[in-house]
């Protein structure tokens, strides 16, 4: 008898096994579980998984590890952003804690252990059919509105920090790079170098990710990060106070708003034992360095717990503006931030 | 702990990139779901527990916090306290939607809409 139920695009999804043996035994029982309704594709490599993405849209992928054989950082990467977003889950066995962090790391959705049972299937079935129900509700807030690309520079360069900040908004818009603490290279859409930088830095919306450096195809920037992010401010406030006056400013990138991310109010450095480095218009430099310190002992009892790899940052948002700590081995940072008036 | 915060609540493991979430009640019960065997309520008692310790020293330093975000390698752990002192726990996996949703559940459990 032929299956005339409809099978809606967000009910395909795709398993990715190298073990021939269960991606059948998976695809069969979640074929099975979700009475038909589920259209289960299945790959055994890349290529496949590739060729798959590449012909339908599937809205979830299901990926198992059975390390050493599968990278999954490396897998999940290569399916890129080239392809309509999906939701993603990791099954892996062993589950071992560094699969664990490498899939979330990449961006997992969910991981869970490889299911060795039909208890097992069933329980995994049902966690995946709670991922592939959710849906976003309407009113999105992105994460650059609340921690301010300004600030991540900022740090990145104060820390001396190598990295690429890639900036999104549902589609990738443009990338910085950050060699040793020096703003070298910035690309957003055609455009390179100062104009780029500052075109980025002008979005409120969308999210961004830090990632490891790697070397830009060209040099295009040579001025000091302090001189660009002022700048920066400069033409947030222009936009601004241009936009109070009702005029129609054509900014050219989509998504900017003229809301500005805040003032820089106090910064402060220390090192790990609390020796004042560098103090910029901080009313009480003991009470930032105890507090530094106390988040580190903080994060010292709370990391081994987490399993979520070392702490980067601890960002205070308060009704005024925010502060962002960043306790490291050598050293320890305090900025806080005012809101715009 | 009223019927409709319970909803709010319930909804929110099933988030994509949703690790964990918990919320402790001004006389310290708490309530939590976790993602996988790393996560266990126990666990998630216990770190709200431990957060809960350190929002005197971040009150005493003259902040009021509205929510602190600790981001990790692997993951940002999201506290939010309200006034009445009930804190939520969110802890969330990086580049997922969940990360993107953390202010606007924030916002949503310090609004007062959710009793």
């Amino acid at each position: 008898m032929p299956n005339t139920k409809k099978i809606q695009p967000d009910r395909r999804i795709l398993i990715v096994d190298d073990d021939h043996d269960d991606l059948a035994t998976a695809g069969e029982a979640f074929r099975e579980l979700s009475g038909e309704r589920w259209e289960v594709r299945l790959a055994t490599d890349v290529a496949e998984a590739l060729a798959v993405l590449q012909a339908n849209k599937v809205a979830l992928v299901v990926l198992a590890v059975n390390t050493p054989v599968l990278d999954v950082a490396l897998l999940l990467g290569s399916f890129g952003r080239q392809h309509p977003p999906f939701k993603k889950a990791v099954l892996a066995h062993p589950a071992t804690d560094e699969v664990r962090a490498a899939s979330l790391a990449a961006g997992a959705d969910r991981f869970f252990e490889k299911p060795v049972s039909a208890e097992g299937l069933k329980s995994v079935f049902e966690k995946l059919c709670e991922l592939l129900d959710w849906t976003s509700p309407p009113g999105l807030q992105g994460v650059l509105r609340s921690v301010g690309l300004a600030d991540i520079v900022q740090m990145e360069c104060l820390g001396r920090e190598s990295s690429v900040i890639e900036l999104f908004h549902e589609q990738p818009l443009g990338r910085i790079y950050i060699e040793d603490g020096l703003i070298i290279h910035a690309v957003c859409g055609e455009i390179s170098g100062e104009r780029a930088f500052q075109k980025l830095l002008a979005l409120t919306g969308g999210t961004f990710e830090l990632r490891d450096f790697e070397l830009p195809p060209e040099r295009t920037i040579n001025r000091t990060w302090e001189f660009l992010l002022g700048e920066a401010q400069r033409l947030r406030e222009l936009s601004g106070q241009r936009s109070k006056a009702g005029e129609n400013l054509a900014t050219g990138a989509k998504g900017v708003s003229s809301e500005p991310s805040g003032q820089a109010a106090e910064m402060l450095i220390c090192s790990a034992a609390g020796e004042v480095l560098y103090n910029w218009q901080s009313p009480a430099p003991a009470a930032r360095v105890a507090l530094l310190r106390n988040v580190a002992r903080q994060a010292e009892k709370l990391i081994p717990d987490l399993q979520l790899g070392k702490l980067d940052r601890v960002e205070i948002q308060m009704a005024g503006g925010r502060a962002i700590l960043q306790p490291r081995a050598d050293r320890m940072v305090f900025v806080r931030i005012t809101n715009p008036a | 702990m009223k019927a409709d915060f319970k909803t709010w609540f319930a909804r929110l493991p099933a988030m994509p990139g949703m690790l964990a979430c918990g919320v402790r009640q001004p006389n310290g019960k708490c309530i939590g779901y976790g993602d996988d065997r790393i996560y266990p309520a126990e666990k998630i008692e216990k770190l709200l527990g431990q957060f809960a310790g350190l929002h005197e020293p971040l009150a005493a330093a003259e902040f009021s916090p509205r929510w602190t975000t600790w981001a990790f390698e692997y993951g940002h752990l999201r506290f939010v306290m309200r006034p009445d002192k009930r804190l939520l726990m969110l802890l969330v996996s990086p580049d997922t939607e969940a990360v993107r949703e953390l202010d606007r559940i924030a916002e949503e459990f310090l609004a007062g809409t959710i009793k």
